[in-house]
């Protein structure tokens, strides 16, 4: 991306990024967490997990991956082709 | 107040940085919304499978393409609503 800043401000651009990462990453985990809970346990007879919520949890994480990595795919194809679309106006 | 350009301020280091960081958090917003609402609408809650079903895979790419189209639908109308009300254009 074209983005204009001089090497100094790419870099403070990069600390700031890398800042915003560590909490994007805390969002990210927490959905993972939040998202598979409420699709996994529903049973609060025991306090601790039993056999099939934590086989669907691991199921969930592993599934949820696989989408992430493909929208990911998809959407820096659909975002790139939307931005020669942008540019080309 | 400056018009046609004189005299106009120079947007600082600071503003230059903000301006392309708020343009990276709006891409980034878009994105995590993608993953909700595709996941929402794609994927299977009993999760008996941890591999994503082929089913599930086409309908991530064609949710994925709708997304965004229908993100660019919303905001052409919304453009074309706000510059009949005499708006600049949303959110610019």
């Amino acid at each position: 991306m074209d983005t204009g800043l001089t090497a100094a401000e790419s870099r403070e651009l990069d600390a700031r990024l890398q800042k915003r990462q560590v909490k994007e990453f805390m969002t990210v985990f927490g959905n993972l967490v939040d998202n598979c809970f409420n699709a996994c346990v529903d049973d609060f007879t025991s306090k601790a997990l039993s056999g099939r919520e934590s086989g669907c949890i691991s199921r969930c994480v592993t599934k949820s991956m696989t989408t992430q990595t493909r929208l990911g795919e998809r959407f820096a194809e659909l975002n790139a082709a939307m931005t020669a679309e942008m540019q080309k106006r | 107040m400056s018009f046609l350009g004189f005299g106009r301020p120079q947007p600082t280091s600071a503003e230059k940085i903000a301006a392309v960081e708020n343009e990276l958090k709006v891409v980034a917003e878009m994105h995590s919304r993608m993953i909700k609402v595709c996941t929402a609408k794609c994927i299977d809650r009993t999760y008996r499978e941890g591999e994503l079903s082929k089913g599930e895979a086409v309908c991530l790419d064609r949710c994925s393409a709708k997304f965004f189209e229908a993100h660019q639908t919303i905001s052409e109308q919304l453009q074309k609503e706000g510059a009949a009300r005499g708006f600049g254009g949303p959110g610019a």
